[in-house]
């Protein structure tokens, strides 16, 4: 009876979670284009609902009722699979991200994640690695050039920038001595205890491990619109095309501004402000701020070269986790 | 012999590589043009006023008074009323244009001995609106208006006839004759809308 009870919660919690996510996904287009729309000083959609409000809506509907076509020539089981694979790892790592503690509502005890694994941060590493299968499937799958340079450039550039995240995820990981999110937001106490204060090599190595894991420039190589023709996603339409864009720019960019809050930002601590609602309020501003900040050097740098980007991912950002790393560990032998 | 000048790019010096500095100028410049006005005409709302010297759908300027001398030594010769398009079927527009089979203009010789003009299309389809056409007009009669959505749902719809420009025409004297001519970067509505510009 236990279990079931069990089963029924994470279920109700996962749907709540993907549902969720998906209306956050859909209405963070709608910040992204509000954004880069003022950025170059144009109002951005203006016309569905009140300044545009209803216009994730209304893109859902013309994107889940476009024609979709499949090309001729295309490997169909990858080609298929390719942006389900993109997609669905993406939100996988929601599973283990907490929002807050738990806390009794109407005498239920209600815990806002899904699970508190030990491992919870290899999980979210090992699920966003998966998730560039499905960039590298889509390209090889769509049998064309384009898609092809697309798919290769990602996996060379996601290579280099993976290990790099990996080893700036060491610094707090060291301090807070858990994998596991909550153990780590919990290590975290005050103003002063937040691990950016500790680790600020290891942040703006995960900074620009983010922006070429979520393939926003200055590392978007993969579908530099310009020389490529939108990259990996050329040949896919409809919402399969959809898919790709939603997992990269919005589920990936916002669940990895989640993460690296939960490491430097103290997750959803803060002052007790807004009654029991305050560690939402503060866990979604956080990831809120990352994620416009992501935005803004999104819409603010040109774009490197692959070669240039793989180079700063191996001979800057690989030794200076590393460095960082060595740093931790003499401090905290130092200090006991 | 072709010579080539080799430049040197400079280089970015130690504080620069290391913190991004550039990375923190442009997300300056993003920051402050976000917090700026925007500046879009939100076109089928409201639409900006071209300049007078804008080209146009074309247009024929009726007989008012108020034509050029030449006029009076070819209108001799023609049967034109009053507030009729003032056009004399010279074929002048025809030999400049750098597309001639878009004209169709015909005429013919009243009992009276006088020209009238029967016909005047053009086929704005192939038109390249260059302004020729109205430069070699010797009438002043062929101009062009400040209407520039000349789109249609038929092909038939993009020819346009006597009747229909001497309307646009008369309208556009009437809003426009009196008004200075003048560049558009002077424009007072330019300078509400972008701000003063100033040249460097």
């Amino acid at each position: 009876m236990e279990i079931l009870g069990t089963v029924i919660g994470v279920v109700v919690k996962s749907l709540i979670f993907i549902v969720g996510m998906f209306l956050a996904a859909a209405y963070l287009t709608l910040i992204e284009r509000k954004f880069a729309g003022h950025v170059q000083q144009r109002p951005g959609p203006l016309h569905v609902g009140f300044h545009g409000l209803l216009q994730p809506i209304a893109d859902a509907l013309k994107v889940l009722t476009k024609e979709d076509i499949v090309p001729a020539n295309v490997d169909r089981v990858l080609f298929y699979l390719a942006s389900l694979l993109a997609f669905v790892p993406a939100i996988m790592i929601l599973a283990v991200i907490p929002f807050g503690e738990p806390f009794t509502l109407f005498g239920i005890e209600i815990k806002p994640y899904i699970t508190d694994l030990n491992v919870g941060l290899i999980l979210a590493l090992a699920f966003g690695s998966i998730s560039i299968y499905g960039v590298i499937f889509a390209g090889w799958a769509s049998n064309s050039k384009y898609p092809m340079i697309g798919g290769l450039r990602k996996a060379a550039v996601l290579i280099g920038y993976e290990v790099a995240l990996g080893f700036a995820m060491v610094g707090p990981l060291m301090m807070a001595g858990s994998f596991s999110l909550r153990e780590i937001v919990a290590a975290q106490d005050g103003f002063f205890g937040a691990f950016i204060w500790y680790q600020p090599i290891a942040f703006i190595v995960i900074l620009f491990a983010i922006l070429a894991e979520t393939g926003r420039t200055p590392f978007d190589v993969q579908e530099a619109e310009a020389e490529l023709v939108s990259g990996y996603n050329t040949e896919y339409s409809g919402m399969k095309f959809g898919l790709f864009p939603l997992a990269e720019w919005y589920i990936g960019t916002f669940v990895l501004s989640a993460i690296a809050v939960i490491l430097f930002f103290g997750g959803w601590k803060g002052p007790q402000i807004f009654g029991f609602l305050s560690p939402f309020i503060w866990f979604f501003l956080k990831v809120a701020m990352m994620f416009m900040f992501f935005l803004w050097v999104h819409w603010t740098l040109p774009r490197y070269r692959v070669d240039q980007i793989t180079e700063i991912a191996w001979k800057v950002m690989l030794p200076l986790s590393l460095l960082n790393i060595f740093i931790t560990a003499i401090i905290i032998l130092i200090k006991g | 012999m072709i010579k080539v000048k080799f430049l040197e790019r400079p280089n970015l010096n130690l504080w620069e590589k290391v913190f991004f500095l550039d990375f923190i100028n442009g997300l300056k410049v993003t920051f402050k043009n976000l917090l700026r006005k925007t500046i879009t005409t939100k076109y089928p709302y409201e639409k900006l006023t071209p300049p007078k010297r804008f080209r146009g759908v074309h247009a024929h300027r009726v007989k008012d008074g108020q034509e050029p001398p030449s006029f009076a030594v070819l209108g001799k010769f023609m049967e034109i009323n009053y507030d009729e398009s003032r056009c004399v079927a010279c074929y002048m527009c025809q030999q400049a244009c750098p597309m001639p089979t878009l004209f169709k203009i015909e005429a013919v010789q009243l009992p009276n001995g006088k020209k009238r003009v029967t016909k005047f299309e053009m086929n704005l389809l192939n038109c390249l609106y260059c302004g020729l056409c109205v430069d070699a007009c010797p009438v002043d009669c062929l101009i062009m208006t400040d209407i520039y959505e000349s789109a249609n749902y038929h092909r038939k719809n993009c020819v346009i006839h006597m009747e229909d420009m001497s309307d646009r025409g008369r309208d556009f004297d009437r809003r426009r004759k009196q008004e200075k001519d003048r560049i558009w970067i002077d424009d007072q509505e330019r300078t509400k809308l972008w701000g003063q510009i100033r040249w460097t």
